[in-house]
């Protein structure tokens, strides 16, 4: 059995080796290049801008996010990375579960409903915990989400911030219009202690405090390690851009073409193919909805590269009254869950609030923007240092991930400008509704709320010069990008109005799969990698399940491509 | 080269003694020969020089961090779980 995975990111390392070591001959075709764990370091150390994908090599023939071309009233401010690993290098590694609500987004507040729900996903978010090694307490995420019985993650939940301490001792067992608070632990991809039976690969997490954009301890999870495991059976080609899927009359799928460079500073490439018994894609939400656009294949439904959708996030920070020690450890390690889930979902986004312990690093880029604005203030010697050990050392952020809904018209097409290797650059449609500014406007206040439970200074500005800024019900507001792209090659029940069926199959074509974040009709509100790893995982089983299936399928037992 | 540290010391609030100790002495006082009080302080605080990061170690040494008693992200582990203890104080 020859299967072809395109892309050696986040979901495609973990299909891979699931395929691998079960007998399947696996070649994973990878667009980027590779980046030594020490280079990346080191440049991540000497970028100015210590941007996500900084420490990254990156080539010209396969570009990452920012040769997207933004068409839309917003810009889509989320990056993705092409390089082995792909963005699942580069992610904070925050693994929260979905809530089961966030299955049936369309029935209790907007967007799509999912063709499963909690339940049939709840067995493969334990194997996807289990396989990326998550550290978290069942019982203190029953509190929320509902975790099997008996169940054991396999590693205990990481110690809290100081700052989590601070802000729960103020606010657990308060309210905010009638949601109780709680500061609740939340799931991490990094090593902490291991429970019984769990052999954590890399080190134990020492509080590097650069999970994004890259863990010099190896504590977080990355795709690497899942490739280290893959069976002899699993060959990686890199700078491999897989530039169209082929199928024959009937829709069976048969070879993919790939152009391979060797020079990363031109799109000089020599064409190649290779045949395939079936095909993964999992290159990114973005670049699946592209290949499929450029293949002509599995978009009879007319849905391939809409219901584009990313978590807007709003931050707003301010300072503690006490130091609370920012810059140390993992970048969030608490969040409040109170305005995940209930009715007020029917009428704006829901939104979980992440407590941020980098200070106001992402936000304002501090701390050298306060070294700036006290410079300029005059401040010298002494009072200067003075100055900036109390504002940094006070510093904290909230981050809102808010939900968006699956909207049709967010959308991916094919832009008529082409890269280096001849391929069309993506292009994007972004938009936020009502529904989503509603969210952000409501997570705005919950902010106030907080900060004044907390007798912290706000600190937070949005101003008409910042980007993505804008004005809702009169009030100024402004949005950043999670980096969770998903929604492109929709999963539905239906052939008519979704491109995978709950299998992440693709519904016109036999031996057709795209997977990631993709297929997601909603992400609800949390971060949507554990959901993704535990969907691959779920295909995974199916694959090999249907072995003998994909074989022997007769041609035109699905509906061939219109 | 006393002089560029003296100097330094002067807007930085830090020690020649904590200056040297960075190991950066030598370098900074060749980049900053004809730098501004702000330049010279930017380029303690932020291990920025006109735009760029001149080694990683400027970064590492970065005198924002260590006004408020943390290392710069990236560059030193404290050890599993130390980001749970109240900060020392933070003036320096
Ligand atoms: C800053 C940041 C922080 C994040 N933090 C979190 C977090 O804390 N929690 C969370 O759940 N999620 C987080 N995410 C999201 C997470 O990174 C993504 O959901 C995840 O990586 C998506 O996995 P994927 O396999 O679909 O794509 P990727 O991991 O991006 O992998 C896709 C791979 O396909 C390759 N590829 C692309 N095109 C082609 C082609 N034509 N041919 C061959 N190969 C190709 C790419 O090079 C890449 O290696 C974060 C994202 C960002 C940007
Ligand atoms: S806090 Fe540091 S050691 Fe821990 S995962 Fe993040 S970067 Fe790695």
């Amino acid at each position: 059995m020859r299967a072809v995975v395109v892309g050696a990111g986040f979901a495609g390392s973990l299909i891979a080796k699931v395929l691998g070591d079960n007998g399947f001959r696996v070649i994973v075709l990878e667009a980027g290049a590779e980046t030594g764990h020490d280079e990346a370091v080191r440049a991540f150390r000497t970028a100015l801008v210590k941007t996500p994908l900084a420490p990254y090599r990156r080539t010209v023939a396969a570009p990452s996010s920012d040769y997207l071309i933004n068409t839309g009233p917003f810009a889509y401010a989320s990056p993705y990375l092409r390089a082995n690993g792909g963005t699942g290098s580069v992610w904070v590694g925050i693994t929260p579960r979905m809530h089961p609500e966030d299955f049936r987004t369309a029935d209790l507040g907007r967007g799509r409903n999912w063709p499963i729900g909690y339940d049939d996903l709840e067995p493969y978010y334990r194997a996807a915990e289990w396989e990326i090694g998550v550290a978290a307490d069942a019982d203190e995420q029953r509190q929320h989400v509902p975790v099997a019985g008996g169940y054991v993650y396999p590693m205990h939940a990481l110690p809290r911030t100081y700052l989590d301490h601070v802000v729960a001792s103020v606010v657990d067992g308060a309210s905010i219009d009638g949601h109780e608070l709680l500061v609740t632990g939340t799931p991490q991809a990094r090593n902490g202690v291991p429970t019984t039976g769990y052999r954590p690969d890399g080190n134990r997490c020492a509080g590097f405090a650069s999970c994004v954009p890259v863990c010099p301890e190896n504590a977080k999870y990355t795709p690497h390690r899942t490739q280290k495991r893959w069976s002899p059976t699993v060959e990686l080609r890199t700078r491999c851009v897989a530039n169209r899927v082929h199928a024959d009359e009937f829709g069976r799928v048969t070879k993919v073409s790939y152009q391979r460079y060797e020079d990363d500073t031109t799109g000089r490439h020599t064409r190649h193919e290779v045949e395939a018994d079936v095909v993964v894609l999992a290159a990114h939400a973005i670049e699946n909805a592209k290949l499929l656009l450029l293949s002509g294949l599995a978009n009879s439904s007319d849905q391939v590269g809409r219901n584009l959708m990313d978590h807007p996030a709003l931050l707003t920070w301010a300072l503690m009254p006490h130091p609370v020690g920012p810059f140390r450890g993992p970048g969030s390690t608490t969040s409040i869950e109170a305005f995940r889930a209930g009715g007020e979902r029917g009428t704006r986004a829901p939104f979980r609030i992440e407590i941020g312990n980098w200070g106001w690093g992402w936000p304002a880029g501090s701390p050298d923007t306060d070294t700036a604005e006290f410079v300029a203030a005059g401040l010298r010697g002494r009072a200067l240092r003075q100055a900036v050990a109390d504002r940094v050392g006070r510093q904290f952020t909230l981050q809102f991930e808010i939900e968006q809904e699956a909207d049709p018209a967010n959308r991916v097409t094919l832009a008529t400008e082409c890269d280096a290797l001849g391929n069309p650059r993506p292009s994007v449609h972004y938009d936020l509704s009502g529904y989503v500014k509603d969210g952000l406007l409501a997570a705005k206040r919950v902010s106030d709320r907080l900060f004044e439970l907390l007798g912290a200074e706000d600190h937070t500005s949005y101003k008409p010069d910042d980007e993505r800024y804008f004005e809702h019900d009169g009030e100024p507001l402004r949005y950043w990008g999670a980096g969770h792209g998903g929604g492109t090659h929709v999963m539905g029940s239906s052939p008519r109005d979704s491109v995978v069926d709950q299998w992440q199959r693709c519904w016109d074509h036999p031996n057709l799969y795209a997977v990631g974040c993709g297929s997601m009709p909603s992400l609800g509100t949390s971060n949507p990698s554990l959901t993704m790893a535990a969907l691959a995982l779920r295909t995974a089983d199916h694959l090999v399940s249907r072995r003998a299936g994909l074989l022997a399928e007769p041609a035109g037992s699905r509906p061939p491509p219109r | 080269m006393d002089a560029f540290v003296e100097l330094s010391a002067e807007l930085t609030g830090f020690s020649a003694e904590e200056l040297r100790s960075t190991g950066l002495v030598e370098q900074y006082a060749v980049l900053a020969r004809d730098a501004s009080p702000a330049e010279i302080i930017q380029l303690w605080y932020t291990g920025v020089w006109r735009g760029v990061v001149p080694s990683a170690r400027a970064y590492a040494e970065g005198l924002a961090w260590k006004a408020v008693g943390v290392a710069a992200p990236g560059t030193a582990g404290p050890g599993f779980g130390s980001w749970e203890r109240r900060p020392r104080s933070s003036a320096g």
